[in-house]
């Protein structure tokens, strides 16, 4: 009886956030920092003539794509940082925790900043034009990834291979930054204005890659939500019931890295959402069983990266935050509210 | 923080030892013809006088055998004036600034920290004095180029990563730089604690082309230049102001947005800024932000929805050379009706093979030629003759 108590609660929980989802994506297609009226959004959208043809590039060819990218990214974060805790058994693991966004952000440095040193980034923007970027980060976090992969088959226990990851991170980052420090203040501008993650630098050109990058980490973080509940139990209780343990790592730590490395090298090192959006819907769905949390992670991801995004250009404010500060800003309050909690359950 | 700065400036004046910094001035002073051999306190050892018409930023006071010169605006937002006393070399140092800056001049070594300062020194011809910059690969102007090739001019580190080592080892008689305010990057507050004689050069806060520009006259305070700064400096204003006067009457002002995406962040000047006030002595109008003298982050949907319309697209991304560059960057950018049109025009025409863009370096200095430029993008009738220095069309 229970059960199905519980069972209709969490339907009525997905159709919930579906709506939300749903209102959430229109909401930040018709509001922006040039105000266009909701009717005029809605008749773009079924593809007739506003009042003033301008409006129709910027809803398709600017809130739209940037619109779809923020679900894209929300979704991937979060998936990446459940997967990421789970197998970490760690509250406070995200999808960068194994040092992928240090990587993204030295393959970016690489291109921005030793511009001038090595001539990486003429020959680099020369030949990749907009991809010059997305493929420099996807390079640095490949690196990463590979390194963190290598080492994941000799060492067994996760938690040395999370210090590691850490390790990775320090060592990058300590190498940004003597690039940071050669390098002249326009460079450094541009290499921030990286760092401080956006939704918006997506364009058409660019989302088709995108998309096929997130379904396919998605695709294979589904296929390992049962795995991962075996893994909930513990590894010793895995390897009883005969799986290939180094496998089941092996996909996990692939799927987020993908997921992860990809995000960042389009929409920079978005900080927060992958940590906040799993803790958010264990503590809504009220399980930890991933074959309901993992679908829960992404929309509840797509939900929260829209309302950033939104948040990030205040209505009848003509400039704009940097999404990094929002996601923060939302993603603190639910990491804090987390810890205290769990402090409190003890 | 600025109290910290005058803090720092108080305690570094307090403790500088005047009498070996006066020893190495007097023992240079037998070679130079700086120094006053014998003082006379009636004397007015400044002569000829510079008067400043059109910075906001800074001004002069002269006495008999001293100048004092206050920077009123170091940085934005800066609580305190910075003040300067400049003593004629060989004469007394007066009494009741013992606690200010005290630079001797003329000064007979120089380091400049930013680009922006040495065509100043190449205008006043003491490009000798010059002994170090901070970045050696970046310079344009070819008087200082020809002495990095000589190996005479040392680097020693932009503003935030200044290598205070090897300036001390220089020992100039005084560094030129400028402020932010944040204490992080600013080198200024080491440098004097160091003990070195550091003058906040602020023409980037001036809002307008030739307040910058007038700027030099503030390097030449320091050299006794000020007869020099005068004739070079309104030549160029006459120059200035006679070709914005041509460009005041068209009839047709043609419409200029400035600027460049980057992951959908648009920095837009303000119309307050010394740009929005190039374009209306070019006989334009640009589109800005009311009542804002610096650049503010619009998004890319902002700046197209004002922008879409707009004639001519002016001074974007640095790297691009070539309209395809802008547009692989992002296909969006053909969307605007100055992209169709094929106006547009950057200001990286001048750029050495380190990436130093004389536009920021002698442009700055030469008002007029930029003015030049503009006029001829936007009005070529009105200069038929002239060829386009720091501006290149990109098609």
């Amino acid at each position: 009886m229970r059960l199905i108590k519980h069972k209709q609660k969490t339907s009525i929980l997905f159709l919930t956030l579906l709506i939300t989802l749903t209102l959430a994506f229109l909401l930040d297609l018709a509001l922006g920092s040039v105000s266009i009226p909701l009717n005029q959004v809605i008749t773009i959208l079924l593809g007739q003539q506003p009042e003033k043809p301008t409006w129709i590039n910027i809803i398709l060819r600017f809130r739209l794509p940037k619109a779809l990218t923020a679900i894209l990214a929300g979704t991937a974060l979060g998936v990446s940082g459940l997967q990421m805790q789970t197998l970490f058994r760690n509250p406070l693991a995200g999808p960068f925790v194994l040092g992928i966004s240090s990587g993204a952000s030295l393959g970016v440095a690489l291109v921005v900043l030793a511009a001038n040193i090595i001539n990486t980034g003429i020959i680099f923007q020369g030949i990749l034009g907009d991809f010059s970027l997305a493929i420099a980060a996807t390079l640095g976090a490949a690196a990463v990834l590979g390194l963190v992969l290598i080492v994941s088959r000799r060492v067994q226990d996760t938690m040395t291979l999370l210090i590691l990851g850490l390790l990775f991170g320090y060592a990058t980052s300590a190498l940004v930054t003597i690039l940071l420090y050669f390098s002249e203040s326009q460079q450094i501008q541009t290499y921030l204005q990286w760092t401080f993650g956006s939704f918006a630098g997506v364009t058409w050109r660019q989302m088709p890659i995108l998309a096929i990058a997130v379904i396919l980490g998605l695709l294979v973080a589904f296929v390992q939500s049962k795995p991962l509940n075996v893994l909930l139990v513990g590894e010793s209780y895995a390897l009883t019931l005969g799986l290939n343990l180094e496998k089941i790592r092996f996909w996990i730590i692939t799927s987020a890295s993908i997921l992860a490395g990809v995000i960042t090298a389009f929409c920079g090192p978005i900080a927060f959402l992958g940590v906040a959006v799993p803790h958010l819907c264990r503590s809504l769905f009220n399980t930890s069983d991933h074959r309901v949390l993992m679908p829960a992670v992404t929309i509840m991801g797509a939900i929260l990266a829209l309302i950033a995004d939104l948040l990030c250009t205040i209505p009848g404010n003509q400039t704009v935050l940097p999404l990094n500060s929002v996601t923060a800003l939302i993603g603190t309050p639910v990491v804090t509210w987390v810890i205290l909690h769990r402090y409190y359950a003890r | 923080m600025c109290q910290m700065c005058l803090a720092a400036l108080v305690v570094a004046c307090g403790s500088t030892n005047d009498s070996t910094t006066s020893d190495t001035i007097s023992s240079k002073s037998k070679l130079t013809t700086g120094c006053i051999e014998n003082y006379n306190s009636q004397t007015d050892y400044f002569p000829k006088k510079a008067s400043v018409r059109y910075a906001q930023g800074f001004e002069v006071e002269y006495h008999k055998n001293y100048k004092v010169v206050t920077v009123k605006n170091p940085w934005q937002n800066a609580t305190n004036k910075l003040q300067y006393i400049l003593v004629q070399c060989g004469t007394p140092i007066p009494e009741k600034f013992s606690k200010t800056q005290v630079v001797k001049v003329p000064v007979n070594s120089i380091v400049a920290l930013s680009s922006t300062h040495l065509p100043h020194l190449a205008k006043l011809g003491v490009v000798d004095k010059l002994i170090g910059v901070g970045d050696t690969q970046r310079v344009n102007t070819p008087e200082v180029v020809e002495k990095v090739k000589t190996g005479k001019i040392v680097g020693v580190g932009t503003n935030s990563s200044v290598n205070i080592e090897r300036l001390l080892e220089l020992n100039p008689e005084l560094v030129t730089t400028f402020g932010t305010g944040n204490p992080q990057t600013d080198s200024h507050p080491k440098l004097l604690e160091a003990g070195l004689k550091v003058a906040i050069n602020a023409e980037y806060m001036e809002n307008t082309p030739l307040g910058r520009s007038e700027w030099l006259k503030f390097t030449a305070l320091f050299f006794n230049q000020e007869e020099q700064a005068e004739k070079i400096f309104s030549n160029s204003a006459k120059k200035y102001e006679q070709i914005a006067m041509k460009a005041k009457a068209v009839k047709k002002r043609p419409t200029v947005f400035t600027g460049f995406n980057f992951k959908g962040t648009w920095y837009t000047p303000g119309c307050e800024s010394y740009l929005a006030k190039y374009l209306a002595d070019a006989g334009a109008n640009l589109i800005c932000l009311d009542k804002v003298t610096s650049s503010l982050p619009l998004s890319f949907e902002d700046v197209f929805n004002r922008a879409e319309a707009a004639d001519y697209w002016l001074n974007m991304s640095q790297e691009w050379k070539t309209l395809k560059q802008a547009i692989s960057e992002d296909n969006r950018y053909t969307a605007f009706t100055a992209v169709k049109k094929g106006n547009v025009y950057n200001n990286n025409l001048r750029v050495n093979t380190n990436g130093g863009n004389d536009y920021w370096e002698s442009g700055i200095s030469n008002p007029d030629i930029v003015l030049s430029d503009l006029i001829k993008i936007l009005h070529p009738q009105i200069l038929p003759n002239h060829s386009l220095v720091h501006y290149q069309k990109l098609s």
